[in-house]
């Protein structure tokens, strides 16, 4: 765009690294970058197409991180150490969902960004998104599996709250692009700071069994009003009464009512009970990964 | 007196004269009636002013005597003539109907005085406004002949529709639409006429009545209400109960039903007479007269009237239990008050049982001489394209079949056994394998386990049964429960069991698992109750009659399949009670009847863990489990088999396959078609025409069409289910045994799993895979369930072909919303892959004659895609040429030189091969009988019909309608076209057009053109283009996109300039369906057959199932819905064009009957015997020249005027105007002489 996040970010005085996926943007912001003696470093590419999934030769602007991180010169981090790299950006409303879902399933696999450490994105999101992302349990509507593992996996903060009428419109009836919501409030474009936590990997929780963990949540608040123990008896799991009771999560609780950290220790004992090893169980996560994948 | 004569008016006309209603009842129900009344219309005001109106209106009626003003002393006489009645007189109240009538009026001395006041003072203000109105509505009955009404309601939905209240019964239920009423009228005008007095006056004043309905109908906005599709589902939902409890025989419960909804003022509004009529009847079994007359006081006390079928109750009841002469009377004498006819009985009422018996000996104690009605005179339809086949003069003898009555009797025998048990089971073709040990022990394992299941699943089903049961006792109703108990315990039980069985090891979707099991359950009532209701021994009766017709040693008949069945309906004296009345279940009601068996299943199928790695410790694991999967935004529950019970499964390899016994094609004769409801199996229930689950407005639409228009559709279909099938052997001999090896993926002979590919080298832990091998696994993963699907779909189509070997068998025929024909067995049949056409032969068999081995020669040379553009004498000299391969591929297909296997179907032209050899060995080919089918292709087909229909002449030319000596290609002709745009353009410097310098070929247009007839647009061709631009490696990737813009704008263009007509009656058929749809309607046309079609696209919101496991979302659409505009504007030029190849192949089809040709269709293509190809391609030119010479665009505009902007519509809106323009402006037609597509050989080749 006409590249006000950039000119904020510099003259803030940090050294910038552009994305720009739009190559009619670039010959502008080379110029610029050429004029600034090293503080800001374009690159054509697109951050929301970060390693595609689709097998065969990355075209521009998709590309890969390795890449990305090679060219800005940022080195893999440990996990527990400090923040590697700094990423502003404002998420496209139409896929905003999807990239949500990406972007945590690339956080907990440790992939892509990921990779190098726990990376802190500071993203401009959709107000209703905001409102999943920070759910309280029991709240109808808002409270997703999204909810959950994006509060398992990051520290979620509200930086800022821009009203949607701060921005111009490209729509011939003056209206924004922006998607209807009905049940959640959507006036806002929010900025949010996600920190990924820095215990995310202790405990049972690994990159490598994460994919089970994901899937679990999922499948339990597909229906949030559901009991637990329907959902897990659904799967072929036996004794969910002793499981619950060790955890102490009420019998009739329902999906919605746990907290987060409810389902953290429910995978965790699930893990112990040997349960997922299961052929079936470990086929669905497969699947389940090809289909958020695709 | 005053009060009594209000009272009398709200008793409405059958009350005034109708002396069987005993006053007993009023006395019970009718001031309680008037109460709820009040409370339902929720302000007491405008329920008396619509009491007041209804009075009014009643008044003048009465007063068709020239006086207007008529006051409270001129209506009295009206009310006393009750006592004066002599029908009274005659018939006086059985004992125990006996109430003293004066308590009705003490009842009625409670109302409030004030509406007195009301009434007098409101008389006047209203009578001027009310008179108006019913003028206006009287010119309009003129007019309309529609269906009438109930007046009651109607008087009120008028009155509220006047003061724009929402009226609940403003509900128009197929049923009342259907119900003979516009007889009623007639009936009782006539009936008044010959009796003198009283009555005459009053029953004058009844077309009156129907007048102000009709009024009050016209002139209500098109405007529905939010509820009503809920309620209409509620409607069927409460018939299809209390059906159940009559099926049980369970009056007591069935009243006990309708009483929750009739005592409840808010839910009355969903009974109509038809729910209290089926109580009647399950009454009317037990012989309870006395509660049949309670139930006709109910529906008095909520304001409907008795229809035919009440009084059938009623008089059946009578009939079983002999009662008095003068109960019959009365009851006899009431029907007639009502404006029914007895001679109605016998002619609309669909009898079960004995019923109609019964019925028949009440009305012979009271006329010992009746005599049941002469059936109505068959109809003959008037279409002045069928005006040949169906003139009697011209009428042959129907085509025998090589059977003798023996035999097809025999056939009918095996049809109705295999029926009976709903199910088959045959021997799959894998059979033939050796069986392994493993194999051997898995099968006793399974057989063990299934004796478990049978059990816990029986037990589960029982405890469930019972818990609802005690439920029911406790509070309101279980829905589900009747239908848990229609069939014995052990079917469910063998339902679900066999749902087990064939559960794919990927697992299937909750919502088709609920469908399915729901309608297999539904299937067998439906048997039962056909059973039960004796309409099947009808049926067997009828049909081994019917069957001379069709055998070799009965006389000659001269009538059609269809004209045989109904006289010999006629002649048994069924009437119509060959139909089972309606009886389907609502679709949401099938779904939740599925979800609970379905929870039952994951419930109480179990297995132990252990059973296939002792090492595990023993417990009970279910081995269903219920997961979601998520598609991009919604997610998809899924029902999944737990990988031991897959591997238990596959490690069995069981080779007997159960299925439908639809999913056979039929050992006899189909059933004609004789009626929307009636026709082809003999028990399976079968839809004329197909449609969308839970969508109505076909069969609708088909109820309230003439009988006589569908006649040649019915007879069509019955002409190609007629057509006799028998298995080629050979053929399918070597398909089993390459499917029994290892498949052949290149001959789509579908290879089996274990070919299916494996990932290279996985390591067991799969925390450890990265993200390729990930990715590979994947993709094996993917590749074995496509694999596992086609191989399943191929051993089905097989088995059922092994299992018919040595038998001939028929397919019964249907159709889809615009007329064209399928085969109902869906897996194996003619329409199939060119596999399962290469084994499919004519049971009958022909001689060649003198050309048809050349027809043989030419079908083969056609059937291997090699010169297309060759005439047909270069082809069949062609095949004279290679006769050698052919000959090879005959002898040793699988060692020789295997020409037939580069072709492009395969199967067919080795059918073929082997055919053509055998016939040319033959010491006289001319004189070989041959059962080969031989195809000829429209080419085009749907260009063709637009090319007609415009009458463009350089467009029919490319495709086919002028004779030519090759044959025409549209595609190469519009690559062409299109490439002398792009030389002009190149030469005036559009950079593009120079680009594009030759890449321009039939093959990068040939897709957008063969779409353009269903509709492509732009952005959809660009995307065609685009595609077939990339795989030219040599075109620059860079000027894609420029490219196919340019492309598909020229390709267009060629179309336009070759085409000029057939583009205006596109865009003219578009923008009429956007129209139409715009204003709230849907697009209704009639075929030139006479079939009516509607779109059936809405904008339909899923209705929500609450079940225990999960919530389904199940999509409802019906009429009350708002069309979906963008799809009924895109789908009508294609849809109107397939409603017009389809009336063609109906017209070929009746025709070649005529000619005694065997004939049978794949929509475009039409199969016959090599002998009578010409004769086929003879009639089927002259039959499109026939069609296309009816005014088809003229009569589609004359008819949707009259349908959408019919003068007596009150709103003049704008788009009212614009749509009548948009209708009016018929597109003009270009010069082409369509009779020149008489000798043009390639228009079908």
């Amino acid at each position: 765009g006409p590249g006000i996040l950039t000119r904020t970010l510099l003259n803030a005085g940090v050294r910038v690294v552009a994305l720009e996926s739009n190559s009619a943007f670039l010959p502008n912001l080379q110029s610029l970058e050429n004029s600034l003696d090293g503080q800001l470093k374009v690159i054509y590419g697109d951050f929301f197409r970060l390693d595609p999934l689709v097998s065969g030769t990355v075209k521009p602007p998709a590309m890969c991180s390795d890449k990305l991180f090679e060219t800005m010169g940022v080195a893999a981090v440990p996990w527990r150490a400090d923040v590697p790299v700094k990423i502003f950006g404002i998420l496209p409303q139409r896929k905003e969902r999807n990239t949500l879902w990406r972007l945590l399933f690339a956080l907990y696999e440790c992939s892509s960004i990921y990779r190098y450490g726990r990376v802190e994105l500071n993203i401009f999101i959709s107000e209703k998104e905001y409102k999943v992302l920070t759910a309280k349990p029991g709240e109808t509507r808002a409270y997703q599996a999204l909810t959950v593992l994006w509060q398992i996996g990051c520290e979620i903060q509200l930086l800022h709250m821009e009203p949607w009428s701060s921005f111009v419109t490209n729509l011939k009836n003056g209206g924004l692009a922006v998607p209807k919501s009905t049940w959640l409030p959507n006036d806002h474009l929010c900025l949010v700071r996600l920190t990924p936590q820095q215990n995310l990997f202790i405990g049972g929780l690994k990159p490598t069994n994460s994919a089970t963990f994901i899937f679990m949540v999922k499948q339990c608040l597909a229906k949030p009003r559901s009991r637990l123990t329907d959902r897990l008896n659904s799967w072929s799991l036996d004794n969910t009464g002793k499981l619950l009771r060790e955890l102490e999560i009420p019998k009739n609780a329902e999906s919605r009512h746990l907290y987060p950290e409810d389902y953290r220790r429910l995978f965790e004992a699930l893990q112990n009970s040997n349960v997922f090893s299961e052929t079936w169980f470990h086929d669905e996560v497969l699947e389940s990964i090809r289909n958020i994948n695709l | 007196m005053s009060l009594l004569r209000l009272r009398a008016a709200l008793l409405g006309p059958a009350r005034l004269q109708g002396a069987g209603i005993p006053w007993s009842v009023l006395r019970n129900y009718s001031s309680a009636s008037a109460k709820e009344k009040a409370r339902r219309n929720a302000t007491c005001e405008r329920t008396e002013l619509l009491e007041v109106l209804k009075a009014r209106v009643k008044q003048l009626q009465a007063s068709n005597v020239p006086e207007v003003t008529v006051n409270k002393v001129e209506l009295a006489p009206l009310v006393n003539d009750k006592y004066q009645d002599p029908l009274r007189e005659v018939v006086a109240p059985g004992p125990k109907e006996e109430q003293p009538a004066p308590k009705g009026r003490d009842e009625s001395l409670a109302r409030p005085s004030s509406w007195v006041e009301k009434l007098k003072k409101e008389m006047h203000v209203r009578q001027l406004k009310v008179e108006r109105k019913l003028s206006i509505a009287a010119s309009q009955l003129a007019l309309e002949e529609q269906a009438k009404v109930k007046p009651k309601g109607k008087v009120k939905a008028k009155a509220k529709a006047k003061k724009s209240l929402k009226s609940p019964k403003s509900l128009k239920s197929p049923k009342s639409l259907k119900s003979p009423k516009s007889p009623k009228a007639k009936v009782a005008a006539a009936w008044s006429q010959s009796h003198a007095g009283p009555h005459g006056v009053y029953a004058h004043g009844k077309p009156r009545v129907a007048a102000v309905k009709e009024g009050a109908k016209v002139q209500r906005p098109e405007k529905v209400d939010k509820d009503s599709s809920q309620d209409k589902i509620l409607q069927q939902t409460i018939q299809s109960n209390l059906e159940c409890f009559l099926f049980l025989q369970q009056p007591e419960e069935a009243e006990r039903f309708l009483l929750l909804y009739h005592s409840s003022p808010a839910k009355r509004r969903l009974l109509n007479v038809n729910a209290y009529n089926i109580v009647m009847r399950n009454w009317a079994r037990k012989g309870q007269l006395q509660r049949i007359n309670r139930l006709f006081s109910m529906l008095e006390s909520v304001g409907l009237w008795p229809s035919l079928d009440s009084y059938a109750a009623a008089l059946e009841c009578m009939g079983r239990n002999q009662s008095s002469a003068k109960a019959i009377r009365r009851c006899v004498q009431q029907l007639k008050n009502d404006g029914f006819h007895v001679d109605e009985l016998f002619q609309k009422c669909l009898f079960e049982e004995d019923e109609k018996e019964k019925v028949l000996r009440a009305i012979r104690i009271v006329q010992p001489n009746y005599q049941l009605p002469p059936p109505p005179n068959p109809q003959t339809c008037k279409s002045s394209l069928l005006w040949d086949f169906y003139s009697k003069k011209k009428m042959v003898s129907y085509p025998k079949l090589d059977f003798s009555v023996q035999e097809l009797q025999e056939c009918f025998q095996q049809q109705l056994e295999m029926e009976l048990d709903n199910t088959i089971t045959i021997e799959s073709v894998e059979s033939t394998k050796p069986l392994t040990p493993q194999a051997i022990k898995a099968r006793e394992l399974l057989a063990t386990l299934r004796s478990q299941w049978h059990d816990s699943i029986l037990q589960a089903l029982q405890k469930s049964k019972q818990s609802m049961s005690k439920l029911k006792m406790v509070s309101g109703y279980n829905i589900l429960y009747p239908y848990l108990c229609l069939l014995p315990d052990e079917e469910y039980v063998g339902i679900m069991l066999q749902i087990l069985n064939t559960l794919s090891p990927q697992g299937e979707s909750l919502a088709v698992l609920a469908r399915e099991l729901g309608s297999k359950v539904y299937n067998r009532y439906i048997t039962q109750r056909k059973l039960r209701s004796r309409q099947l021994e009808k049926v067997q009766e009828v049909y081994e009659d019917y069957i001379h017709l069709l055998a070799k040693d009965s006389q000659p008949n001269k009538y059609l399949p269809r004209e045989y069945w109904e006289k010999l309906v006629a002649e048994a004296g069924f009437g119509p009670s060959l139909n089972l009345k309606d009886c389907s279940w609502p679709y949401m009601l099938l779904m939740r009847l599925g979800m609970h068996m379905l929870e039952l299943m994951v419930q109480s199928v179990k297995v132990p863990r252990n059973i296939l790695n002792p090492r595990l410790e023993p417990r009970l694991i279910p081995i269903l489990y219920h997961i979601y999967s998520f598609r991009s935004s919604w997610q998809v529950g899924l029902i999944k088999p737990h990988p031991i019970f897959s591997q238990i499964m596959s490690d069995a390899a069981e080779t007997l396959l159960t299925f439908n016994s639809s999913a056979i094609p039929m050992l006899c004769p189909p059933v004609p078609w004789t009626s929307p409801h009636f026709g082809a199996f003999v028990l399976n229930d079968t839809k004329l025409m197909r449609f969308v689950d839970g969508a109505i407005q076909h069969q609708l639409l088909l109820e309230q069409c003439p009988p006589v228009n569908l006649h040649p559709v019915l007879d069509a279909l019955n002409q190609l289910g007629n057509c006799a099938w028998k298995i080629n052997q050979p053929v399918l001999d070597i398909i089993i045994s390459i499917f029994n090896d290892k498949g052949n993926e290149k001959l789509d002979i579908p290879p089996p799993i274990s070919e299916a590919p494996r990932p290279s080298a996985a390591p067991s832990n799969s925390s450890t895979w990265n993200k390729s091998q990930k990715h590979e696994l994947l993709l094996c993963k993917k590749k074995t369930a496509e694999m596992h699907s086609l191989r399943m779909d191929a051993l089905y189509k097989l088995s059922i072909a092994n299992y018919l070997r040595d038998k001939v068998f028929w397919f019964p025929h249907n159709m889809d919303f615009r007329g064209r024909t399928y085969p109902c067995p869906p897996y194996f049949n003619h329409l199939g892959n060119d596999v399962t056409r290469a084994i499919l032969l004519f049971a009958e068999g022909r001689p060649l004659g003198p050309k048809g081995l050349d027809w043989l020669k030419i079908h083969l040379i056609n059937l291997t895609g090699l010169k297309k553009k060759n005439a047909l004498e270069e082809r069949l000299e062609y095949a004279n040429e290679i006769m050698e391969e052919i000959l090879d591929s005959a002898d040793h297909p699988l060692t020789g030189r295997k020409w037939w296997m580069n072709t492009d179907e395969p199967w067919q032209a080795l059918a073929c091969c082997m055919e053509i050899a055998k016939a040319s060995r033959s010491p006289d080919p001319a004189a070989y009988i041959s059962h080969f089918p031989v195809h000829q292709d429209g080419s085009c087909n749907g260009l063709q019909h637009y090319a007609a229909l415009g009458r463009d002449l350089i467009g029919a030319i490319s495709v086919n309608l002028m004779p030519c000596n090759v044959p025409q290609d549209v595609y190469s002709a519009v690559a062409q076209q299109v490439e002398e745009f792009r030389k002009k353009d190149a030469e005036q410097g559009v950079k593009i057009a120079q680009v594009l310098q030759g890449f321009i070929s039939r093959k990068v247009v040939k897709q957008t053109v063969m779409t353009v007839v269903y509709g492509v647009t732009r952005y959809g061709g660009r995307l065609q283009m685009e595609k077939r631009l990339k795989e030219i490696d040599e075109f620059p990737e860079e000027y894609l996109w420029e490219a196919s813009h340019y492309l598909v704008k020229q390709v267009f263009n060629g179309i336009k300039e070759m085409f000029s007509a057939t583009r205006d009656i596109q865009n003219w058929l578009t923008e009429s369906a956007k129209l139409i749809a715009q204003s709230g309607r849907t697009v209704e046309w009639v075929t030139p057959l006479g079939l009516p079609i509607v779109q059936p696209y809405y904008r339909s919101r899923p209705t929500v199932l609450n079940c225990g496991m999960q919530n389904l979302s199940v999509k409802s659409s019906n009429s009350n819905q708002k069309p979906d505009t963008v799809k009924q504007k895109n789908a009508f030029p294609p849809n109107f064009i397939h409603s017009l190849d389809s009336t063609h192949m109906m017209l070929t089809a009746l025709h070649c009957f005529r000619q005694g040709l065997t004939f049978v269709s794949v929509h475009d293509c039409y199969w016959t015997h090599a002998l009578t190809v010409d004769i086929m391609n003879q009639i089927c030119r002259q039959q499109f020249v026939a069609l296309h010479s009816e005014k088809i665009l003229q009569d589609l505009s004359k008819f949707m005027l009259e349908k959408y902007c019919s003068p007596g519509r009150e709103t003049r809106a704008l788009w009212q105007k614009k749509l009548m323009e948009q209708l009016s402006n018929v597109p003009k037609t270009g010069e082409f002489n369509l009779k020149k597509v008489m000798d043009s050989t390639y228009f079908f080749s």
